[in-house]
């Protein structure tokens, strides 16, 4: 478990070593502030209400975000060799995977938390935007959470199957892009099948939480993706054993 | 198996497709060895490693270190075990301190203890001056010493150093060897290399692989003898003798070829001043009163005469050949193809300046064959 532990803290520092991190929060925090006024329009709308600014988040970290940090956690590594020197070290393997999961999802968390600087300052302090509604405002962040932990584990999965940056990045992209929209996908499908589209889709899963209803069904979606994923990357990590 | 054998590998196979990367290694390590483990490249020495270090498993035999079964207790295993991978792979936007602490960390090591190894690390490996350093801002020749520190910094009895000193200059590569030595007095040591140097200055001990396979396996000195025969290199006046005319090269080769236990003998190049010969005879005996008597009896100037064993390059191109014959798809030719062969190729070497790696050893090789082919001419010429 220590292992595990000093694996994710290695992981979440390193982020910060390079410019990447700074980016990545600074770039995810201001787009999602032009789409939240701008194009959304919330001054138009009128309402104290954030439940497009979780739609917009889960928007930009699904395609953009999640797979610049997932990208590089295990493919650069098996690119440079580095893996090597990691797995040779006295620990599991299940450990590693456990270990740069945590460290990408750290990183992600830190850029949720810092999101939530919005509602804070327009309805906190210093400005008082109108009553806000505080319960859907954290059933949205646990959304965002759980949604980021499944989309982290198939970003570090796919990471696990190549040695190349650049294709896990597009491969992510693709993967989470689709399971967000299935569900957009689905309305043309006929009857059964547009169903299962809505079923599996990031996006159906997530509006509950927006609105401030925390379904377990939705629930344990995110976290089943999430383990399933995590046991594909081990299964992956521990292939090289026998290729 | 006595209590005393740090590295156990019994026919150890890995098969990579269809390919036999290794086909039934075995070899045993003892405490306080430090044995070289020779090959050319691609002959299974980073596949045998990294099955020791439980990076990959074998496709069937078994290997232990310290006494632990690399495929039930991985953990123990890595655990006694210090390993440099090749090309030392390091993080590199962490700092030098930061990555021994890391290692420490990963191992389990408490600051105290990290606080008192670490001295101890950075004085064997010569970290002082770069230990606030990020690791990618360093020379290949420091990436290493990184690298050695932390295969030490848990003080493991074990170390598993996979070719510590490619890619690094001749100055580097004398350093690393002498920490190596260092290392290596109170730890067993197994030392992945291609280059014959290294291992005679810091082993005592050397395993050859071929093609996945072990083909020599024992002291220097035995591994030398191995090969059977001793050479003497003569040299003869040409232009003075000490009575009657001065000799010409075909009387001088005549007379030594008539000599007793005298295998072959061959004209090597030397200037117009004087004849110069290579005799091989069997290790048993020793010729040289022989050689001198002969020179005295016919009044010849003897301007050198010296034995000398075969050099453990010359072994280990001989247990390793059929490996490049066989790339080049000439593995069924007969010997005499083999040395016309020999002479191709070291054209293709000089020809193509990146060698990498292999550099050294392909110019020993290309050296080689240069004299055998210049010997090889200048017989012809005499025959004519």
């Amino acid at each position: 478990m220590k292992a595990t532990l000093t694996i994710a803290k290695r992981e979440f520092k390193s982020y910060f070593d390079s410019p990447l991190a700074y980016v990545v929060i600074c770039l995810g925090l201001a787009l999602l502030g032009v789409f939240f006024f701008f194009v959304h329009g919330f001054w138009q709308v009128d309402r104290a209400s954030m439940t497009m600014l979780f739609s917009y988040a889960a928007w930009g970290l699904g395609t953009l975000i999640v797979p610049v940090i997932t990208m590089r956690l295990l493919a650069d590594e098996k690119r440079t060799g580095t893996l090597e020197m990691l797995i040779t070290l006295p620990v599991k393997d299940s450990e590693v995977i456990l270990g740069k999961y945590l460290g990408a999802l750290g990183l992600v968390s830190v850029l949720l938390l810092a999101t939530a600087l919005y509602p804070i300052l327009m309805f906190k302090w210093p400005w008082h935007l109108g009553p806000l509604d505080t319960g859907p405002v954290l059933a949205g962040y646990l959304g965002l959470l759980l949604y980021s932990a499944a989309a982290v584990a198939i970003g570090l999965m796919i990471s696990s199957l190549t040695e190349s940056q650049v294709v896990a990045f597009f491969v992510t992209f693709i993967v989470l892009l689709v399971m967000h929209k299935v569900a957009d996908i689905g309305e043309f499908a006929p009857g059964r099948l547009g169903e299962i589209a809505r079923a599996v889709s990031f996006e159906a899963n997530l509006t509950n939480f927006a609105r401030g209803l925390i379904d377990t069904r939705n629930v344990i979606y995110f976290l089943s993706i999430t383990g399933l994923c995590l046991v594909m990357a081990f299964r992956s990590l521990e292939s090289r054993k026998w290729s | 198996m006595s209590t005393d054998v740090m590295i156990h590998a019994s026919n150890l196979t890995k098969m990579f497709g269809s390919l036999a990367a290794l086909d039934r290694v075995s070899f045993d390590v003892h405490k306080g060895e430090v044995v070289g483990f020779l090959g050319p490249n691609g002959a299974g020495k980073s596949t045998t490693m990294r099955i020791l270090t439980c990076f990959i498993s074998p496709s069937s035999g078994t290997a232990k270190i310290h006494g632990h079964d690399v495929f039930e207790s991985p953990l123990e295993v890595r655990q006694k075990l210090g390993y440099l991978p090749q090309r030392a792979p390091l993080y590199g936007e962490m700092s030098v301190w930061e990555y021994l602490r890391f290692s420490a960390d990963m191992r389990q090591i408490d600051m105290g203890t990290f606080k008192t190894r670490l001295r101890k690390v950075v004085e064997v490996c010569g970290l002082a001056q770069v230990l606030g350093k990020d690791i990618r801002t360093l020379s290949h020749g420091y990436r290493q010493r990184v690298g050695l520190g932390q295969a030490l910094i848990h003080d493991p009895p074990i170390l598993i150093l996979d070719e510590p000193t490619s890619d690094l200059d001749p100055n580097e590569k004398a350093e690393v060897i002498n920490y190596i030595r260092e290392i290596g007095k109170e730890r067993t040591v197994l030392l992945s290399t291609h280059n014959l140097a290294e291992v005679e200055a810091a082993c005592a001990r050397a395993i050859i692989v071929s093609k996945g396979r072990v083909v020599a396996d024992g002291t220097l000195d035995d591994i030398r003898a191995k090969a059977g025969n001793v050479r003497y290199l003569v040299t003869v006046d040409e232009k003075n003798a000490m009575t009657g005319k001065a000799p010409t090269a075909t009387v001088v080769r005549d007379a030594l070829a008539g000599l007793a236990k005298v295998q072959s003998v061959s004209e090597t190049p030397s200037d117009d001043k004087a004849h110069a010969f290579e005799l091989a005879a069997d290790k048993e005996s020793d010729i040289r009163p022989e050689i001198y008597r002969l020179a005295v009896e016919k009044g010849w100037i003897l301007l050198e005469l010296r034995r000398d064993a075969k050099t453990l390059g010359d072994v280990f191109r001989d247990l390793t050949r059929g490996e490049s014959l066989h790339a080049r798809g000439l593995a069924d030719r007969d010997d005499e193809d083999e040395d016309e062969d020999e002479e191709e190729d070291d054209t293709d070497d000089e020809a193509d300046d990146d060698g990498g790696d292999d550099e050294e050893q392909d110019d020993r090789e290309s050296d080689a064959g240069d004299s055998k082919s210049k010997s090889g001419s200048s017989d012809k010429k005499k025959k004519d």
